[in-house]
């Protein structure tokens, strides 16, 4: 595992090809001052538009990705008021229903961490350099996520 | 002056390698540094791309220096 973790607080940041698990993940980040935890469980899906994936693979930009999920917890601390964050994404092949992204956001009230939480996957996928790659039973493709102009602030 | 050139995914796919090395005249800008690999590798311009230098994205005018790491690839799609 290629972790990234700030000693002083419960913040994290990290890649993997191992499976994850939720509740380890979320536990993480719980301060004694907070009152929520909002966890995402980004998870393979089998059906897009219509047409059913098999199984997907992610690649990273793995020194860049850890960058910028560094820089999005940060950008999220200035923004809203919380306390920790932890951010990890699988990368390798995943099976259907696996996880391929947890985040946890730890704050004292829970409005301000759904709107964290919200927050960092939006820009995890506008920013953060990995990509997927749907193999169906009749091809493959990569996806080309959306501009980086058009959505949001960097 | 010689940098080493990453490619991922699709623009992986596209060039057939994950990595080069290209040579570039001093005080080369980024631009410079891309218009080189898209020449080099035409396939690429099926694709909207993005740029970083140093694991940074970047703009045409980023200044380019020997030993930097480049980086071109699509517009990413994780979560």
């Amino acid at each position: 595992m290629h972790a990234t973790e700030d000693q002083k607080s419960k913040d994290f940041f990290e890649l993997t090809t191992e499976p994850l698990d939720v509740g380890a993940i979320a536990r993480r980040v719980v301060p004694e001052t907070c009152g929520a935890i909002v966890t995402l469980d980004g998870f393979v899906r089998q059906f897009t538009k219509g047409r059913e994936t098999l199984y997907l693979e992610y690649e990273g930009y793995e020194p860049m990705a850890l960058k910028e999920m560094e820089k999005l917890i940060k950008q999220a601390r200035e923004q809203f008021e919380i306390a920790n964050v932890g951010i990890v994404h699988r990368l390798g092949r995943l099976e259907i229903s696996e996880t391929s992204v947890v985040i946890s956001v730890a704050a004292p009230h829970r409005r301000a961490a759904f709107e964290a939480c919200e927050w960092i996957i939006k820009e995890l996928k506008r920013v953060v350099p990995i990509w997927k790659k749907e193999v169906y039973a009749e091809g493959e493709t990569w996806i080309e996520g959306e501009s980086l102009k058009t959505k949001g602030k960097r | 002056m010689k940098v080493q050139v990453l490619f991922f995914g699709a623009t992986a796919d596209a060039v057939g390698t994950r990595e080069i090395e290209i040579d570039l005249p001093e005080n080369a800008k980024a631009e410079n540094a891309f218009a080189q690999i898209i020449g080099k590798y035409p396939a690429l311009k099926q694709h909207s791309l993005l740029f970083a230098v140093n694991q940074e994205y970047a703009g045409g005018e980023e200044p380019i220096q020997n030993g930097d790491e480049l980086a071109v690839f699509t517009h990413v799609s994780g979560g």
